[in-house]
């Protein structure tokens, strides 16, 4: 296992270098002086900072110098100057972005794994084959719809119609106005906490997956999460911490539902598809025909034997998912206005602030190869056959 | 997309024949060809005919084809003028009106200006006082007998936009899935006849491709590169060929590879190129098919959303269409101009929605364990 | 002389652990109902092993998953019983089923290759069933020591229940498969096509070991195959399946020695060995008949070279031929002889 790990994060640090590379090449050199042209014509940019990027990009001397210098930067950390901010370097803006979308990312990521996984699981054990075409043309028309569309419909009906939830933004600015904290301190709190929380559940449900006695079983599932839960809230309403920053949090999380609910939603329906389809294929395997004739309860042979094998297939996707949840994210960032990296990425664009764009994308790609290494790692946990084939 | 990992283990059994006796490769080998591919069309059309699911999608992309080509036809019978129609520059110049009576003035304390006059552009006179009526010309228009989706904020005619956005949507999708396919199959043929250093290059390339997020990409892109609607389609037909497709259809070129007609080819002497275009790739199309249709999905939904995003700048798309309601702010009054979101929104979510469900029907065709007895 | 007096007789008066009469199982399917098994009916005593054979598709399969009541979902039971112990499995609800499984009948299975879960150790899932059924629980060294036991009697190192199943050849798989059938102490252990997939000599020693174990725990064992040779070698009792029906059922060495159907006798006559050099080898010609409309008449009539009128168009029951062999053909009694006026 130590020995595929390693070799992966080499082949991923590999792969890093030649996504930066191509990125390089791809955004300074090919398009000739297009982008000192960029630099001279755009009005944003304060003319210090021309020089400073002009003479930074050094469009005159070899394109292989070019490369060296520009690599050698960006492994020290320095990414240049965002023109539309400046001169905050773009690291900083980055550093401060990063945090948020990975949140997001991530809580969309497993509420929308974990919820088209189950609501598959079910569809395949409830009803076998029935219902297959409305299941497959709803599924695939949630999957297939188009995401801004989708969640301006969202947004429309939540917080226009129903008022219940806010427009967009990442925080409502009237009740921050004179607020003990910056928005970026209680975010990481925030973030913190619910991690903890998050890792302590899946804790206590790998426990009772783990346990066979019902009793145990159903104590640990239940008894530790409320558990868990209960610790949650005590931390936001029974310490001093925790109670001052109540309120602010809160305003950040009202402000994240709609965008993980859009996220969930349009990305829901594939796994849920694909879930579905692998456990019936499951379902025909002999070894489950053995559960059944070891004489286990079904609720065992429908989680412990089907589910767990069909999760295989759907843990593979993940390695397509990272790159489509990434592309979601940024899309919804964009419609939410809510500031993480997509919407950097965007906006940089659409102002043309290079390094912005470029720094944001190339965070982005960070974020995709250990999203890749975290669900190889996932999948050699998952599948033992893995786990040895690749021991020696 | 997630159907990916499905991987079909054999090509279909009828193929393999077929490529074994044109082997030699003589003078109308390719007529012999061309009937059995008939044949073969015609056994797949009623295996797809069978899968409902298929047949709908089928019925969805017949429905929005004849949507693109209905604008032809109407300027040609004279049944549309361009210069009403046209999607680009057309105009209504008699919109319709609806009568309405000064009720209050409402005044933005920050700015002073009248909030009403700016929400409607301007267009109330300022010697009007309350309790006077006026006619006020209604542009965005709801649908009506000329037009019959309505106008957008411009005064041009919906449902001729969604026409040529339909053919905008066709010809984006048919380019990047045409290119995806050619350079797939031969992607993956390659990296499985040469295996090795080939194949390793080729396959960590595939690898670096999956995992970069492509509507980030595109949007960098659109940083640096002014680029059309064909550009984007190969942009997008070359990340998807070499990426997944390419992925997937090595391994189904592996599973021909280790068949006898391939080892009868090279032992009467066929030239490695010989064998990858006559033998392996004929029989890895009828996946590269599939794929083709997964493409066309992607497709569909990166230029909308980069239209969307107003990242991308065509004529017309329906991505655009959603943009300039964004811009002008008439995004989340869905209920009172639906017309300027919702047809765009749905067309852009049918569409490549259809070219799914047609993929999913194929399946079935290309991986004959998923057929029901 | 019916069907359903006859399993009585043959277990010879003892108690039967398991009785099945008159047993009819259809698949629904979409162009009709197949009929995999028609009015079966046999019975089996307690430390007794029966052979059930039959070329592909006669519905070997589908009596076996019957007993435990894990026939696919299309499958319906049009009539008869399947009484264990005097209790009619057919009419119990799936709760009180599934304490029947594996704890009284285990089984191992056709293609047991892939009967393990590819995701959990082996011992691990043995273990799963011993958790559901034995009452009181088994505490954790009492299981550990079982296993290990079970492990040893089927001759494997007792390290093996901690791999997983791909890290096994196909003869340990199949071993702890049968270690895994004899764990929960059941009455009966279902052999459907044990050896199959395996070479010869491996074959032979699992037979053998299979053999000596059932012998040593007086374990009843149903036996499922389509090769004479192996159901000659470890049964007591036979039965001859074709197209869905039980068409000869006897004592194994009264029906190797005499067989009275005629498909039982060119079945053994593909055998040399058995057969004896007397007779000279007769072939089976054609194909089984389409269950979804099996000829009317016997069966088997469209097969037979001695079928005649009355053969093409009444159903034969039943008859008891022997002491205690039943056979369903209406010119039995002339059966092994006819074998040598073949035109
Ligand atoms: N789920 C099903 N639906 C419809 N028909 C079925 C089903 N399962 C089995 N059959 C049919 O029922 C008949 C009996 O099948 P069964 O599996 O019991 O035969 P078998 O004697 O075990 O054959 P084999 O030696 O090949 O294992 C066969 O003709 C088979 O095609
Ligand atoms: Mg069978």
């Amino acid at each position: 296992m130590i020995r595929y790990l390693t070799r992966r994060l080499v082949q991923m640090v590999l792969l890093f270098l030649v996504f930066l590379t191509v990125t390089w090449f791809l955004l300074y050199i090919l398009p000739g002086d297009s982008v000192a042209l960029k630099y001279a014509g755009n009005p944003n940019i304060p003319p210090e900072a021309r020089e400073v990027a002009l003479e930074r990009l050094g469009l005159d001397k070899p394109v292989l110098i070019q490369f060296r210098d520009y690599m050698f930067n960006f492994f020290q950390g320095d990414l240049g100057v965002s023109f539309n901010q400046y001169p905050r370097p773009v690291v900083d803006i980055i550093g401060e972005r990063l945090p948020r979308t990975l949140v997001l990312f991530l809580t969309a990521l497993v509420t929308y794994y974990w919820a088209g996984f189950v609501a598959g699981k079910f569809l395949a054990w409830r009803r076998g084959n029935r219902g297959e075409m409305a299941v497959t043309i709803g599924g695939v028309g949630l999957y297939s719809m188009f995401l801004p569309f989708f969640a301006f419909m969202l947004i429309w009906f939540f917080s226009v119609q129903l008022g219940w939830l806010p427009i967009s933004k990442f925080l409502d600015p009237e009740q921050w106005r004179d607020a003990p904290f910056a928005a970026n301190e209680v975010f990481m709190r925030l973030f913190w906490v619910t991690l903890l929380t998050a890792i302590a559940m899946f804790m206590a449900s790998l426990a009772a997956h783990r346990t066979r006695g019902r009793m145990l079983e159903r104590i640990l599932r239940w008894g530790g999460g409320a558990l868990v839960i209960a610790a949650f809230l005590f931390y936001w309403f029974g310490t001093e911490a925790g109670q001052g920053m109540r309120i602010y949090a809160g305003d950040i999380a009202f402000h994240m539902i709609l965008p993980v609910l859009t996220l969930t939603l349009i990305n829901f329906a594939g796994v849920m598809l694909l879930t579905r389809s692998s456990m019936l294929e499951t379902l025909r395997e002999d070894f489950i025909l053995t559960a059944r004739a070891k004489g286990l309860p079904e609720g065992m042979i429908r989680d412990r034997h089907a589910a767990r094998t069909a999760l295989l297939p759907v843990a593979t996707s993940l390695v397509l998912a990272v790159a489509t949840v990434i592309d979601g994210g940024v899309i919804t960032e964009a419609v939410f206005s809510w500031p993480g990296m997509g919407e950097i990425l965007i906006s940089s664009v659409l102002s043309e602030d290079i390094p912005l764009a470029v720094g944001a994308f190339a965070f982005i790609g960070v974020l995709a190869l250990i999203g890749h290494f975290v669900v190889d790692v996932l999948y050699g946990l998952l599948d033992p056959r893995i786990r040895v084939t690749e021991h020696g | 997309m997630v159907e990916m990992t499905n991987l079909p283990e054999d090509p279909r059994p009828e193929d393999s024949p077929v490529s074994a006796a044109i082997g030699g490769g003589g003078e109308s080998w390719w007529k012999i060809r061309l009937a059995l591919m008939r044949r073969s069309f015609r056994d797949n059309w009623k295996i797809f005919r069978r899968n409902k699911v298929g047949v709908f999608g089928l019925v969805i992309i017949a429905f929005w084809g004849i949507m693109a080509v209905m604008p032809t036809v109407f300027f040609a019978t004279g049944f549309w003028t361009p210069a009403v129609y046209d999607p680009v520059t057309g105009l209504e110049l008699d919109p319709p009106t609806r009568t309405m009576t000064m009720v209050e003035r409402i005044t933005d304390p920050n700015t002073e200006i009248d909030r009403r006059a700016v929400l409607l552009d301007g267009r109330i006179p300022d010697t009007l006082q309350i309790g006077d009526t006026f006619e006020l010309p209604l542009q965005p228009a709801p649908p009506d007998g000329r037009h019959w989706l309505g106008t957008d904020p411009l005064g041009r005619d919906i449902l001729s936009q969604l026409m040529h956005g339909a053919r905008a949507s066709f010809f984006l999708g048919i380019v990047a899935a045409v290119v995806t396919v050619v350079i797939g199959t031969t992607i993956g043929s390659v990296a499985a006849y040469f295996g090795g250093m080939v194949d390793s290059f080729l396959m960590r390339l595939a690898d670096l491709l999956i995992m970069i997020p492509g509507v980030a990409l595109l949007i960098v892109i659109g940083a640096v590169f002014t680029y059309q609607l064909w550009h984007l389609a190969v942009v997008i037909g070359v990340l998807s060929g070499f990426g997944g497709t390419a992925i997937v259809l090595k391994s189904q070129a592996l599973a021909v590879k280790v068949k006898p007609f391939i080892d009868a080819a090279r032992v009467a002497g066929g030239s490695a190129r010989h064998i990858i275009f006559y033998h392996l790739i004929p029989n890895v199309m009828p996946l590269s098919v599939l794929y083709m249709m997964f493409t066309v999905t992607g497709a569909i939904q990166s230029e909308a959303v980069l239209s969307f995003l107003g990242i991308f700048n065509t004529d017309t798309s329906w991505g655009l269409m959603m943009n300039l309601a964004r811009t002008q702010g008439y995004l989340l009054q869905v209920a009172d101009f639906w017309w300027l979101t919702v047809p765009a929104g749905l067309a852009v979510t049918l569409l490549s929605g259809a070219f799914f469900l047609v993929g999913r029907g194929m399946d079935e065709i290309v991986n004959p364990r998923l057929r029901r007895r | 002389m019916t069907a359903d007096r006859l399993p009585v007789e043959v277990s010879g008066g003892r108690a039967p652990l398991l009785e099945v009469s008159g047993l009819v199982l259809r698949y629904d399917t979409e162009v009709g109902e197949v009929s995999a098994v028609e009015n079966v009916s046999f019975s089996l005593g307690r430390a007794e092993a029966m052979g059930l054979v039959g070329e592909s598709g006669c519905g070997k399969t589908s009596v076996a998953l019957s007993l435990l009541r894990l026939a696919p979902d299309n499958a319906r039971y049009r009539s008869g019983s399947i009484l264990w112990e005097g209790v009619d499995l057919l009419g119990l609800s799936d709760q009180q089923m599934r304490l029947y499984r594996w704890a009284e009948i285990s089984m191992v299975f056709q293609g047991a290759m892939n009967a393990w879960n590819p995701v959990y150790r082996v011992g691990e899932q043995i273990r799963e069933a011993m958790y559901q059924h034995f009452d009181p629980p088994l505490s954790k060294p009492e299981t550990n020591q079982r296993l290990d036991d079970l492990f040893r009697l089927v001759g494997l190192d007792p390290a093996v229940q901690n791999r997983y199943p791909h890290e096994l050849s196909g003869g340990m798989r199949q071993r702890a498969v049968i270690a895994m059938a004899l764990s929960c102490e059941p009455k009966l252990i279902i052999a459907d096509e044990p050896t199959t997939a395996l070479d010869v000599i491996v074959q032979a020693q699992i037979l053998e070991e299979l053999k000596e174990i059932q012998e040593d725990l007086g374990l009843s064992i149903l036996y499922i195959s389509h090769d004479m040779a192996v159901i000659a070698q470890v049964t007591d009792t036979i039965g001859v399946m074709y197209a869905g029906k039980l068409v000869e059922f006897g004592p194994t060495r009264e029906v190797f020695r005499r067989p009275r159907h005629p498909y039982s006798f060119l079945l053994l006559s593909s055998i040399p060995s058995v057969t004896g050099p007397r007779r000279r080898p007769v072939s089976l010609e054609g194909t089984p008949p389409n269950l979804l409309a099996p000829p009317a008449g016997c069966r088997f009539h469209p097969r037979c070279p001695w079928a005649t009128e009355q053969c093409r168009n009444d159903e034969p029951p039943m008859m008891q031929i022997g002491p205690s062999q039943w056979a369903a053909c209406w010119n039995a009694e002339q059966v092994p002889e006819m074998g040598d006026q073949l035109p």
